[in-house]
Protein backbone atom coordinates (compact mmCIF):
# COMPACT_ATOMS: atom_id res chain seq x y z
CA UNK A 1 0.00 0.00 0.00
CA UNK A 2 2.69 2.48 0.74
CA UNK A 3 4.63 2.57 -2.14
CA UNK A 4 1.04 4.46 -3.69
CA UNK A 5 1.06 6.76 -1.12
CA UNK A 6 5.18 7.07 -1.64
CA UNK A 7 4.18 7.61 -5.27
CA UNK A 8 1.53 9.93 -4.83
CA UNK A 9 3.29 11.93 -2.60
CA UNK A 10 6.67 12.01 -5.78
CA UNK A 11 4.71 12.49 -8.11
CA UNK A 12 2.89 15.72 -6.97
CA UNK A 13 6.15 16.91 -5.84
CA UNK A 14 7.49 16.46 -9.33
CA UNK A 15 4.75 18.31 -10.76
CA UNK A 16 5.59 21.51 -8.57
CA UNK A 17 9.14 20.83 -8.97
CA UNK A 18 9.12 22.73 -12.53
CA UNK A 19 11.02 19.74 -13.92
CA UNK A 20 11.56 20.76 -18.08
CA UNK A 21 10.91 17.46 -19.32
CA UNK A 22 7.56 16.40 -17.75
CA UNK A 23 6.63 19.78 -18.86
CA UNK A 24 8.09 19.06 -22.55
CA UNK A 25 6.21 15.66 -22.71
CA UNK A 26 2.85 17.91 -21.38
CA UNK A 27 3.37 20.50 -24.45
CA UNK A 28 3.68 18.12 -27.18
CA UNK A 29 0.85 15.95 -25.49
CA UNK A 30 -1.81 19.07 -25.60
CA UNK A 31 -0.04 20.04 -28.91
CA UNK A 32 -0.74 16.59 -30.94
CA UNK A 33 -4.10 16.29 -29.59
CA UNK A 34 -5.25 20.21 -30.18
CA UNK A 35 -4.13 20.19 -33.61
CA UNK A 36 -5.44 16.74 -34.60
CA UNK A 37 -9.26 17.80 -32.93
CA UNK A 38 -8.75 20.83 -34.63
CA UNK A 39 -8.04 19.46 -37.90
CA UNK A 40 -10.91 16.60 -37.54
CA UNK A 41 -13.66 19.41 -36.96
CA UNK A 42 -12.04 21.18 -39.61
CA UNK A 43 -13.05 18.30 -41.87
CA UNK A 44 -15.60 16.56 -40.08
CA UNK A 45 -18.22 18.88 -39.37
CA UNK A 46 -18.48 20.34 -42.75
CA UNK A 47 -17.60 16.28 -43.87
CA UNK A 48 -20.82 15.06 -41.30
CA UNK A 49 -23.33 18.15 -42.17
CA UNK A 50 -23.08 17.73 -46.05
CA UNK A 51 -23.68 13.73 -45.60
CA UNK A 52 -27.40 14.76 -43.48
CA UNK A 53 -28.38 16.62 -45.63
CA UNK A 54 -27.44 15.47 -49.09
CA UNK A 55 -29.48 12.85 -50.82
CA UNK A 56 -27.09 9.66 -52.71
CA UNK A 57 -26.87 6.79 -53.23
CA UNK A 58 -25.80 4.62 -50.66
CA UNK A 59 -26.01 7.23 -47.73
CA UNK A 60 -27.22 4.79 -45.17
CA UNK A 61 -24.52 2.39 -46.00
CA UNK A 62 -21.98 5.64 -45.78
CA UNK A 63 -23.57 6.29 -42.32
CA UNK A 64 -23.33 2.80 -41.26
CA UNK A 65 -19.39 2.77 -41.96
CA UNK A 66 -18.70 6.36 -40.64
CA UNK A 67 -19.88 4.95 -37.08
CA UNK A 68 -18.50 1.84 -37.12
CA UNK A 69 -15.40 4.06 -37.28
CA UNK A 70 -16.16 5.79 -34.30
CA UNK A 71 -15.20 2.51 -32.91
CA UNK A 72 -12.00 1.90 -34.77
CA UNK A 73 -9.50 0.73 -32.66
CA UNK A 74 -6.17 3.47 -32.08
CA UNK A 75 -3.94 0.59 -32.92
CA UNK A 76 -5.42 -0.72 -35.81
CA UNK A 77 -5.48 3.46 -37.04
CA UNK A 78 -1.66 3.50 -35.77
CA UNK A 79 -0.76 0.16 -37.46
CA UNK A 80 -2.17 1.70 -40.86
CA UNK A 81 -0.63 4.89 -40.59
CA UNK A 82 2.64 3.73 -40.16
CA UNK A 83 2.50 1.06 -42.80
CA UNK A 84 2.21 4.10 -44.91
CA UNK A 85 4.96 6.36 -43.06
CA UNK A 86 7.43 3.69 -43.02
CA UNK A 87 10.54 4.27 -45.16
CA UNK A 88 9.42 1.77 -47.83
CA UNK A 89 5.72 2.70 -47.34
CA UNK A 90 4.03 4.69 -50.35
CA UNK A 91 4.20 7.55 -48.20
CA UNK A 92 8.13 6.92 -46.92
CA UNK A 93 9.43 9.55 -48.57
CA UNK A 94 7.68 12.50 -46.52
CA UNK A 95 10.16 11.16 -43.27
CA UNK A 96 6.58 11.34 -40.98
CA UNK A 97 7.34 8.22 -39.10
CA UNK A 98 8.28 9.11 -35.42
CA UNK A 99 7.85 12.53 -35.34
CA UNK A 100 4.72 14.49 -34.28
CA UNK A 101 3.39 14.95 -37.57
CA UNK A 102 3.20 11.37 -38.01
CA UNK A 103 1.13 11.34 -34.51
CA UNK A 104 -1.20 13.83 -35.40
CA UNK A 105 -1.97 12.10 -38.93
CA UNK A 106 -2.90 8.97 -36.91
CA UNK A 107 -4.99 10.70 -34.26
CA UNK A 108 -6.90 12.68 -36.87
CA UNK A 109 -7.72 9.57 -38.09
CA UNK A 110 -9.03 8.47 -34.97
CA UNK A 111 -11.01 11.65 -34.68
CA UNK A 112 -12.60 12.10 -38.22
CA UNK A 113 -15.63 9.17 -37.79
CA UNK A 114 -15.91 10.56 -34.01
CA UNK A 115 -16.70 14.51 -35.16
CA UNK A 116 -18.26 13.35 -38.65
CA UNK A 117 -20.70 10.57 -36.84
CA UNK A 118 -21.59 13.06 -34.29
CA UNK A 119 -22.01 15.66 -37.07
CA UNK A 120 -24.39 13.67 -38.84
CA UNK A 121 -26.73 12.98 -36.34
CA UNK A 122 -26.56 16.36 -34.99
CA UNK A 123 -27.44 17.31 -38.40
CA UNK A 124 -30.28 15.49 -39.00
CA UNK A 125 -31.51 16.63 -35.62
CA UNK A 126 -32.30 20.08 -37.64
CA UNK A 127 -35.87 20.02 -39.25
CA UNK A 128 -35.50 19.44 -43.18
CA UNK A 129 -37.93 22.28 -43.42
CA UNK A 130 -35.87 24.80 -41.35
CA UNK A 131 -32.86 24.33 -43.51
CA UNK A 132 -34.70 24.50 -46.73
CA UNK A 133 -36.21 28.05 -45.28
CA UNK A 134 -32.85 28.95 -45.14
CA UNK A 135 -32.25 28.07 -48.72
CA UNK A 136 -35.30 30.29 -49.81
CA UNK A 137 -33.68 33.19 -47.88
CA UNK A 138 -31.13 33.06 -50.49
CA UNK A 139 -28.50 30.76 -48.71
CA UNK A 140 -26.39 28.43 -51.53
CA UNK A 141 -25.66 24.58 -49.73
CA UNK A 142 -22.82 25.54 -47.50
CA UNK A 143 -24.40 29.07 -46.42
CA UNK A 144 -27.35 27.42 -45.46
CA UNK A 145 -24.98 24.30 -43.46
CA UNK A 146 -23.69 27.03 -41.79
CA UNK A 147 -26.58 28.70 -40.41
CA UNK A 148 -27.90 25.07 -38.69
CA UNK A 149 -24.53 24.78 -37.58
CA UNK A 150 -24.67 27.82 -35.67
CA UNK A 151 -28.47 26.59 -34.81
CA UNK A 152 -26.82 23.52 -33.08
CA UNK A 153 -23.34 25.08 -31.77
CA UNK A 154 -23.61 23.41 -28.61
CA UNK A 155 -24.25 19.90 -29.74
CA UNK A 156 -21.23 20.45 -32.27
CA UNK A 157 -19.18 21.36 -29.28
CA UNK A 158 -19.92 18.09 -27.53
CA UNK A 159 -18.85 16.65 -30.69
CA UNK A 160 -15.48 18.37 -30.01
CA UNK A 161 -15.57 17.74 -26.59
CA UNK A 162 -15.81 13.58 -27.39
CA UNK A 163 -13.33 13.64 -30.15
CA UNK A 164 -10.52 15.81 -27.77
CA UNK A 165 -11.33 13.63 -24.99
CA UNK A 166 -10.69 10.33 -27.22
CA UNK A 167 -7.45 11.70 -28.17
CA UNK A 168 -5.80 13.18 -25.27
CA UNK A 169 -5.95 9.92 -23.45
CA UNK A 170 -5.15 7.73 -26.81
CA UNK A 171 -2.16 5.52 -26.36
CA UNK A 172 -1.71 3.09 -28.71
CA UNK A 173 -1.92 5.00 -32.12
CA UNK A 174 1.09 7.39 -30.93
CA UNK A 175 3.01 4.62 -29.52
CA UNK A 176 3.04 2.94 -32.64
CA UNK A 177 3.24 6.00 -35.01
CA UNK A 178 5.56 8.31 -32.55
CA UNK A 179 7.73 5.72 -31.25
CA UNK A 180 8.41 7.34 -27.60
CA UNK A 181 11.05 8.40 -28.63
CA UNK A 182 12.58 10.85 -25.49
CA UNK A 183 12.59 14.95 -26.62
CA UNK A 184 10.97 14.32 -29.81
CA UNK A 185 7.72 12.12 -29.47
CA UNK A 186 7.62 11.22 -26.18
CA UNK A 187 3.83 11.96 -24.84
CA UNK A 188 1.71 11.72 -21.53
CA UNK A 189 0.15 8.42 -22.57
CA UNK A 190 3.51 6.92 -23.61
CA UNK A 191 5.60 8.07 -21.36
CA UNK A 192 2.95 7.15 -18.30
CA UNK A 193 3.03 3.76 -20.18
CA UNK A 194 6.64 3.19 -20.10
CA UNK A 195 7.37 4.63 -16.93
CA UNK A 196 4.73 1.78 -15.18
CA UNK A 197 6.53 -1.19 -17.05
CA UNK A 198 9.67 0.36 -15.87
CA UNK A 199 8.75 0.31 -12.38
CA UNK A 200 8.86 4.25 -11.33
CA UNK A 201 5.42 4.86 -10.16
CA UNK A 202 5.85 7.64 -9.02
CA UNK A 203 7.03 8.88 -12.30
CA UNK A 204 3.18 7.32 -13.88
CA UNK A 205 1.48 8.96 -11.23
CA UNK A 206 2.66 12.51 -11.98
CA UNK A 207 2.14 11.92 -15.45
CA UNK A 208 -1.21 10.40 -15.23
CA UNK A 209 -2.14 13.35 -13.34
CA UNK A 210 -0.64 15.92 -15.30
CA UNK A 211 -2.68 14.14 -18.37
CA UNK A 212 -6.17 14.57 -16.04
CA UNK A 213 -5.23 18.00 -15.10
CA UNK A 214 -4.90 18.95 -18.77
CA UNK A 215 -7.76 17.06 -20.05
CA UNK A 216 -9.92 18.71 -17.07
CA UNK A 217 -8.91 21.84 -18.43
CA UNK A 218 -9.60 21.70 -21.68
CA UNK A 219 -12.65 20.03 -21.37
CA UNK A 220 -14.01 22.39 -18.77
CA UNK A 221 -13.05 25.41 -20.76
CA UNK A 222 -14.76 23.72 -24.05
CA UNK A 223 -17.75 22.81 -21.74
CA UNK A 224 -18.02 26.57 -20.10
CA UNK A 225 -17.93 27.50 -24.05
CA UNK A 226 -20.82 25.27 -24.80
CA UNK A 227 -22.61 26.33 -21.24
CA UNK A 228 -22.16 30.01 -22.10
CA UNK A 229 -24.49 29.81 -24.98
CA UNK A 230 -27.15 27.55 -23.07
CA UNK A 231 -30.44 30.06 -23.19
CA UNK A 232 -31.56 30.19 -19.59
CA UNK A 233 -34.81 28.44 -18.95
CA UNK B 1 -43.55 36.10 -63.33
CA UNK B 2 -44.15 32.27 -63.67
CA UNK B 3 -45.19 30.22 -66.47
CA UNK B 4 -45.86 26.86 -66.06
CA UNK B 5 -46.38 24.06 -68.43
CA UNK B 6 -47.18 20.46 -68.28
CA UNK B 7 -45.49 19.98 -65.11
CA UNK B 8 -45.10 16.62 -63.46
CA UNK B 9 -43.96 15.64 -59.81
CA UNK B 10 -44.51 11.89 -58.54
CA UNK B 11 -44.00 10.66 -55.56
CA UNK B 12 -43.30 6.90 -54.18
CA UNK B 13 -46.62 7.15 -52.48
CA UNK B 14 -48.22 7.31 -56.12
CA UNK B 15 -49.51 10.75 -55.32
CA UNK B 16 -48.69 12.63 -58.44
CA UNK B 17 -49.00 16.55 -59.41
CA UNK B 18 -49.89 17.45 -62.70
CA UNK B 19 -50.51 21.33 -63.73
CA UNK B 20 -50.82 21.48 -67.39
CA UNK B 21 -50.65 25.03 -67.87
CA UNK B 22 -50.71 28.07 -65.15
CA UNK B 23 -49.58 31.96 -65.29
CA UNK B 24 -49.32 34.24 -62.60
CA UNK B 25 -48.72 37.71 -63.62
CA UNK B 26 -46.80 40.48 -62.21
CA UNK B 27 -48.38 42.30 -59.34
CA UNK B 28 -50.86 39.84 -58.88
CA UNK B 29 -52.19 37.71 -56.28
CA UNK B 30 -52.23 34.11 -57.05
CA UNK B 31 -54.56 31.76 -54.59
CA UNK B 32 -53.85 28.14 -54.76
CA UNK B 33 -56.86 26.45 -52.57
CA UNK B 34 -57.57 22.94 -52.21
CA UNK B 35 -57.96 20.18 -49.91
CA UNK B 36 -55.02 18.63 -47.53
CA UNK B 37 -53.10 16.95 -49.31
CA UNK B 38 -54.00 17.86 -52.85
CA UNK B 39 -50.40 19.11 -53.77
CA UNK B 40 -50.76 22.52 -52.85
CA UNK B 41 -47.38 22.51 -50.86
CA UNK B 42 -45.60 20.38 -53.21
CA UNK B 43 -46.80 23.08 -56.52
CA UNK B 44 -45.52 25.82 -54.17
CA UNK B 45 -42.11 23.58 -53.21
CA UNK B 46 -41.38 23.31 -57.31
CA UNK B 47 -41.76 27.39 -57.66
CA UNK B 48 -39.36 27.91 -54.98
CA UNK B 49 -36.62 26.03 -56.46
CA UNK B 50 -37.22 22.97 -53.50
CA UNK B 51 -38.65 20.29 -55.92
CA UNK B 52 -37.46 19.01 -59.31
CA UNK B 53 -40.41 18.25 -60.96
CA UNK B 54 -40.06 15.03 -63.49
CA UNK B 55 -40.90 16.73 -66.27
CA UNK B 56 -42.43 19.83 -67.83
CA UNK B 57 -40.98 23.52 -67.79
CA UNK B 58 -41.26 26.29 -65.21
CA UNK B 59 -40.37 29.84 -66.02
CA UNK B 60 -39.84 32.29 -63.54
CA UNK B 61 -39.08 35.80 -64.56
CA UNK B 62 -38.36 35.28 -68.23
CA UNK B 63 -35.75 32.15 -67.28
CA UNK B 64 -36.02 28.67 -67.21
CA UNK B 65 -36.37 27.88 -63.21
CA UNK B 66 -35.33 24.31 -63.98
CA UNK B 67 -32.13 25.31 -64.83
CA UNK B 68 -29.19 24.80 -62.45
CA UNK B 69 -27.57 27.88 -63.41
CA UNK B 70 -30.66 30.15 -62.89
CA UNK B 71 -30.85 28.75 -58.57
CA UNK B 72 -29.72 30.91 -57.01
CA UNK B 73 -30.25 33.84 -58.96
CA UNK B 74 -33.86 33.30 -58.52
CA UNK B 75 -33.75 31.79 -55.21
CA UNK B 76 -32.10 35.40 -54.79
CA UNK B 77 -35.23 37.16 -55.94
CA UNK B 78 -37.78 35.94 -54.22
CA UNK B 79 -39.21 35.13 -50.89
CA UNK B 80 -41.02 32.03 -48.78
CA UNK B 81 -43.06 32.10 -45.92
CA UNK B 82 -44.08 28.43 -44.25
CA UNK B 83 -46.33 28.55 -42.04
CA UNK B 84 -43.91 27.82 -39.29
CA UNK B 85 -41.45 30.89 -38.96
CA UNK B 86 -38.33 28.82 -38.73
CA UNK B 87 -36.33 32.04 -36.91
CA UNK B 88 -33.03 30.92 -36.06
CA UNK B 89 -31.67 31.15 -32.29
CA UNK B 90 -30.49 34.54 -32.45
CA UNK B 91 -32.53 38.51 -31.78
CA UNK B 92 -34.99 39.71 -34.17
CA UNK B 93 -33.02 42.12 -36.16
CA UNK B 94 -30.53 39.62 -36.68
CA UNK B 95 -33.17 37.11 -38.12
CA UNK B 96 -34.71 39.63 -40.51
CA UNK B 97 -30.87 40.63 -41.26
CA UNK B 98 -30.05 37.15 -42.63
CA UNK B 99 -31.27 37.71 -46.40
CA UNK B 100 -29.21 40.17 -46.92
CA UNK B 101 -25.94 38.57 -45.00
CA UNK B 102 -26.12 35.73 -47.14
CA UNK B 103 -26.26 38.18 -50.01
CA UNK B 104 -23.14 39.54 -48.81
CA UNK B 105 -25.00 43.02 -47.74
CA UNK B 106 -25.34 45.16 -44.72
CA UNK B 107 -28.60 47.26 -45.34
CA UNK B 108 -29.75 48.79 -41.65
CA UNK B 109 -32.03 50.64 -43.47
CA UNK B 110 -34.05 48.46 -44.93
CA UNK B 111 -33.96 45.99 -42.04
CA UNK B 112 -35.05 49.02 -40.46
CA UNK B 113 -38.07 49.53 -43.15
CA UNK B 114 -38.90 45.94 -42.90
CA UNK B 115 -39.30 45.78 -38.90
CA UNK B 116 -41.14 49.11 -39.08
CA UNK B 117 -43.85 47.73 -42.20
CA UNK B 118 -44.53 44.14 -39.77
CA UNK B 119 -44.58 46.68 -36.85
CA UNK B 120 -42.01 45.38 -34.66
CA UNK B 121 -39.31 47.70 -34.21
CA UNK B 122 -40.06 47.34 -30.58
CA UNK B 123 -38.81 43.46 -30.36
CA UNK B 124 -35.58 44.05 -33.08
CA UNK B 125 -33.23 43.13 -29.58
CA UNK B 126 -35.46 40.39 -28.26
CA UNK B 127 -34.28 36.44 -29.14
CA UNK B 128 -36.44 35.38 -31.77
CA UNK B 129 -37.60 32.14 -29.64
CA UNK B 130 -38.75 34.18 -27.05
CA UNK B 131 -41.30 35.53 -29.10
CA UNK B 132 -45.34 34.72 -29.42
CA UNK B 133 -46.57 32.88 -32.35
CA UNK B 134 -48.03 36.19 -33.99
CA UNK B 135 -44.80 37.88 -33.09
CA UNK B 136 -42.95 35.06 -34.59
CA UNK B 137 -44.85 35.18 -37.86
CA UNK B 138 -44.54 39.19 -38.19
CA UNK B 139 -40.40 38.67 -38.08
CA UNK B 140 -40.67 35.69 -40.61
CA UNK B 141 -43.02 37.89 -43.01
CA UNK B 142 -39.97 41.09 -42.67
CA UNK B 143 -37.26 38.54 -43.12
CA UNK B 144 -39.12 38.11 -46.71
CA UNK B 145 -39.58 41.31 -47.69
CA UNK B 146 -36.11 42.35 -46.41
CA UNK B 147 -34.58 42.03 -49.16
CA UNK B 148 -37.38 43.51 -51.49
CA UNK B 149 -38.54 40.46 -53.51
CA UNK B 150 -40.35 40.45 -57.03
CA UNK B 151 -41.85 37.26 -55.91
CA UNK B 152 -43.17 35.92 -52.39
CA UNK B 153 -44.50 32.42 -52.14
CA UNK B 154 -46.76 31.92 -49.02
CA UNK B 155 -47.64 28.59 -47.65
CA UNK B 156 -50.22 28.67 -45.03
CA UNK B 157 -48.76 31.54 -43.67
CA UNK B 158 -51.48 31.72 -41.11
CA UNK B 159 -52.60 28.32 -40.13
CA UNK B 160 -51.00 28.15 -36.73
CA UNK B 161 -52.74 31.79 -35.70
CA UNK B 162 -55.97 31.92 -33.75
CA UNK B 163 -58.20 33.98 -35.68
CA UNK B 164 -57.70 37.90 -34.32
CA UNK B 165 -54.00 37.80 -34.55
CA UNK B 166 -54.28 36.04 -38.09
CA UNK B 167 -56.78 39.30 -38.92
CA UNK B 168 -54.28 42.19 -37.97
CA UNK B 169 -51.48 40.03 -39.61
CA UNK B 170 -53.75 39.82 -42.94
CA UNK B 171 -54.36 43.41 -42.97
CA UNK B 172 -50.44 44.00 -42.67
CA UNK B 173 -49.44 42.16 -45.35
CA UNK B 174 -51.87 43.26 -47.48
CA UNK B 175 -50.75 46.24 -47.31
CA UNK B 176 -47.42 45.58 -47.99
CA UNK B 177 -48.54 43.47 -51.01
CA UNK B 178 -49.96 46.34 -52.15
CA UNK B 179 -47.01 49.16 -51.50
CA UNK B 180 -44.41 46.47 -52.61
CA UNK B 181 -45.94 45.27 -56.50
CA UNK B 182 -44.71 42.05 -55.92
CA UNK B 183 -45.97 38.87 -57.63
CA UNK B 184 -47.53 36.58 -55.05
CA UNK B 185 -48.33 32.97 -54.84
CA UNK B 186 -50.44 32.29 -51.74
CA UNK B 187 -51.38 28.18 -50.84
CA UNK B 188 -53.90 27.82 -48.28
CA UNK B 189 -56.68 25.67 -47.27
CA UNK B 190 -58.36 28.44 -45.55
CA UNK B 191 -61.20 29.61 -48.29
CA UNK B 192 -61.84 32.74 -45.75
CA UNK B 193 -58.52 34.08 -45.63
CA UNK B 194 -57.54 33.27 -50.01
CA UNK B 195 -60.59 35.75 -50.59
CA UNK B 196 -59.41 38.47 -48.36
CA UNK B 197 -56.10 38.63 -50.33
CA UNK B 198 -56.24 37.30 -53.93
CA UNK B 199 -56.97 38.54 -56.93
CA UNK B 200 -56.77 35.21 -59.09
CA UNK B 201 -57.80 31.72 -57.28
CA UNK B 202 -56.85 28.33 -58.08
CA UNK B 203 -58.49 25.05 -57.25
CA UNK B 204 -56.00 22.41 -56.68
CA UNK B 205 -57.78 18.94 -55.90
CA UNK B 206 -55.83 15.67 -56.37
CA UNK B 207 -52.78 17.17 -58.27
CA UNK B 208 -54.71 19.02 -60.52
CA UNK B 209 -55.70 22.28 -61.27
CA UNK B 210 -59.64 22.07 -61.67
CA UNK B 211 -60.39 25.85 -61.98
CA UNK B 212 -58.76 28.83 -62.21
CA UNK B 213 -60.26 32.33 -62.54
CA UNK B 214 -61.91 35.31 -60.16
CA UNK B 215 -62.57 34.24 -56.41
CA UNK B 216 -66.19 35.32 -57.32
CA UNK B 217 -66.58 33.06 -61.00
CA UNK B 218 -64.61 30.19 -58.97
CA UNK B 219 -67.82 29.97 -55.57
CA UNK B 220 -70.47 30.67 -58.00
CA UNK B 221 -69.82 29.14 -60.85
CA UNK B 222 -67.68 26.09 -59.97
CA UNK B 223 -67.15 24.07 -63.05
CA UNK B 224 -67.50 20.97 -61.72
CA UNK B 225 -68.63 18.73 -58.89
CA UNK B 226 -65.15 18.08 -57.51
CA UNK B 227 -64.47 22.15 -57.49
CA UNK B 228 -68.41 23.06 -55.94
CA UNK B 229 -67.70 19.92 -53.47
CA UNK B 230 -64.33 21.88 -52.17
CA UNK B 231 -65.22 25.06 -52.16
CA UNK B 232 -69.02 24.67 -51.06
CA UNK B 233 -70.22 28.40 -50.92
CA UNK B 234 -71.45 28.72 -53.95
CA UNK B 235 -73.72 32.22 -54.06
CA UNK B 236 -70.66 34.65 -52.89
CA UNK B 237 -72.01 38.52 -53.44
CA UNK B 238 -69.32 41.58 -52.68
CA UNK B 239 -71.70 43.87 -50.44
CA UNK B 240 -71.02 46.80 -47.60
CA UNK B 241 -72.70 46.75 -44.15
CA UNK B 242 -74.96 49.08 -43.97
CA UNK B 243 -76.21 48.86 -40.69
CA UNK B 244 -75.54 46.70 -37.75
CA UNK B 245 -77.42 45.80 -34.43
CA UNK B 246 -77.64 43.10 -31.85
CA UNK B 247 -75.11 41.25 -34.35
CA UNK B 248 -78.11 41.29 -37.28
CA UNK B 249 -76.03 43.60 -39.95
CA UNK B 250 -77.85 44.94 -43.21
CA UNK B 251 -75.64 44.23 -46.16
CA UNK B 252 -76.00 46.22 -49.65
CA UNK B 253 -75.72 44.08 -52.25
CA UNK B 254 -76.06 43.28 -56.11
CA UNK B 255 -78.72 46.49 -55.29
CA UNK B 256 -80.77 44.98 -52.58
CA UNK B 257 -80.79 44.62 -48.72
CA UNK B 258 -79.67 41.11 -46.93
CA UNK B 259 -79.86 40.35 -43.47
CA UNK B 260 -77.06 38.54 -42.07
CA UNK B 261 -76.19 37.75 -38.24
CA UNK B 262 -72.49 38.27 -38.44
CA UNK B 263 -70.56 40.40 -35.69
CA UNK B 264 -69.13 42.81 -38.50
CA UNK B 265 -69.75 46.54 -37.93
CA UNK B 266 -71.27 49.12 -40.26
CA UNK B 267 -69.20 50.43 -43.08
CA UNK B 268 -67.44 46.92 -43.59
CA UNK B 269 -66.90 45.67 -46.95
CA UNK B 270 -67.90 42.18 -47.38
CA UNK B 271 -68.80 38.79 -49.29
CA UNK B 272 -71.92 37.23 -48.23
CA UNK B 273 -71.73 33.83 -48.99
CA UNK B 274 -74.85 31.70 -49.01
CA UNK B 275 -74.96 27.79 -49.51
CA UNK B 276 -76.94 26.38 -52.04
CA UNK B 277 -78.58 23.86 -49.65
CA UNK B 278 -79.78 26.52 -47.33
CA UNK B 279 -81.95 28.45 -50.53
CA UNK B 280 -85.74 27.57 -50.30
CA UNK B 281 -88.05 28.09 -53.33
CA UNK B 282 -91.46 28.88 -53.25
CA UNK B 283 -94.23 30.17 -55.44
CA UNK B 284 -95.86 32.10 -52.98
CA UNK B 285 -94.50 35.55 -51.02
CA UNK B 286 -94.55 33.90 -47.81
CA UNK B 287 -90.99 33.52 -46.36
CA UNK B 288 -91.87 31.70 -43.77
CA UNK B 289 -89.71 34.05 -41.48
CA UNK B 290 -86.56 33.88 -43.32
CA UNK B 291 -85.52 37.27 -42.98
CA UNK B 292 -84.34 37.42 -46.53
CA UNK B 293 -87.07 36.74 -49.50
CA UNK B 294 -86.75 38.15 -52.77
CA UNK B 295 -88.35 37.90 -56.03
CA UNK B 296 -86.81 35.42 -58.81
CA UNK B 297 -86.74 34.54 -62.37
CA UNK B 298 -85.18 31.34 -62.71
CA UNK B 299 -82.04 30.96 -65.19
CA UNK B 300 -81.49 27.52 -65.14
CA UNK B 301 -81.88 24.19 -63.56
CA UNK B 302 -80.13 20.80 -63.83
CA UNK B 303 -79.68 17.46 -61.92
CA UNK B 304 -76.79 18.07 -59.45
CA UNK B 305 -75.76 14.58 -56.98
CA UNK B 306 -79.76 13.70 -55.71
CA UNK B 307 -80.85 17.10 -55.76
CA UNK B 308 -81.06 19.84 -58.34
CA UNK B 309 -79.36 22.90 -58.65
CA UNK B 310 -80.93 25.95 -59.93
CA UNK B 311 -79.75 29.40 -60.98
CA UNK B 312 -81.91 32.24 -59.85
CA UNK B 313 -81.67 36.00 -60.80
CA UNK B 314 -82.86 38.33 -57.76
CA UNK B 315 -81.02 40.92 -59.17
CA UNK B 316 -77.64 39.20 -58.49
CA UNK B 317 -76.94 35.48 -59.12
CA UNK B 318 -78.14 33.10 -56.21
CA UNK B 319 -77.68 29.25 -56.46
CA UNK B 320 -80.04 27.02 -54.62
CA UNK B 321 -80.15 23.51 -54.28
CA UNK B 322 -83.67 21.81 -54.14
CA UNK B 323 -85.10 18.05 -54.22
CA UNK B 324 -86.63 17.37 -57.78
CA UNK B 325 -89.71 16.59 -56.26
CA UNK B 326 -90.09 20.00 -55.67
CA UNK B 327 -88.70 21.17 -59.07
CA UNK B 328 -91.16 19.30 -60.71
CA UNK B 329 -93.72 19.97 -58.12
CA UNK B 330 -93.13 23.85 -58.59
CA UNK B 331 -92.60 23.78 -62.40
CA UNK B 332 -88.98 25.69 -61.83
CA UNK B 333 -87.85 25.77 -65.25
CA UNK B 334 -85.67 28.84 -67.22
CA UNK B 335 -87.97 32.01 -66.91
CA UNK B 336 -90.36 30.37 -64.27
CA UNK B 337 -90.64 33.51 -61.61
CA UNK B 338 -90.42 32.54 -58.20
CA UNK B 339 -89.45 33.46 -54.41
CA UNK B 340 -86.22 32.47 -52.54
CA UNK B 341 -85.39 32.84 -49.26
CA UNK B 342 -83.13 32.62 -46.79
CA UNK B 343 -82.57 33.13 -43.33
CA UNK B 344 -80.29 35.22 -41.81
CA UNK B 345 -78.34 32.65 -39.97
CA UNK B 346 -77.90 31.04 -42.97
CA UNK B 347 -75.62 33.23 -45.09
CA UNK B 348 -72.29 34.11 -43.64
CA UNK B 349 -70.01 37.13 -43.94
CA UNK B 350 -66.20 37.13 -44.82
CA UNK B 351 -64.63 40.62 -43.84
CA UNK B 352 -62.48 42.02 -46.92
CA UNK B 353 -59.50 43.95 -45.92
CA UNK B 354 -58.99 47.03 -48.37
Amino acid sequence: MEFIFAGLQKGIALIFSGNAEVFAIARLSLAVSVLATAAAVLAGVPLGSWIAVKKFPLKKLLIAMVNTGMGLPPVVAGLVVMLFLARSGPLGFLNWLYTPTGMIIAQFIIALPIITALSISAMQGVDPKFYQQVLTLGASDWQAIKVCLKEIRLTVLAAVIAGFGRLVAEVGAVMIVGGNIRHQTRMLTTATVMETQMGNFDTAIALGLILLTLSFSVNLALTLIQQGKVQPR
Amino acid sequence: MIKLANLRLGFDTGFSLAVDALNIREGEVFAIIGPNGAGKTTLLNAMALLKKPSSGTLEIMGRDALAPANKMFLRRSMSVVFSQPYLTNDTVSHNVALPLALRGQRDRAAVEEALELFKITHLKDRNAKTLSQGESNRAALARAFVTRPKLVLLDEPFASLDERVKDSIARDLKRVLKASNAAVVLVTQDQGGALTLCDTLAVLVNGKILQQGEPQDVFTRPVSAEVADFVGVETILPGKVTGAQDNLCAVEAGGKTLMVVSDCAAGDSVFVCVRPENVSISLGADAGGRRNNFKAKVVSSAPWGLEYKVELDCGFTLQAAVTKQLVDGLGVKPGAEVYASFKATAAHLIKRIL
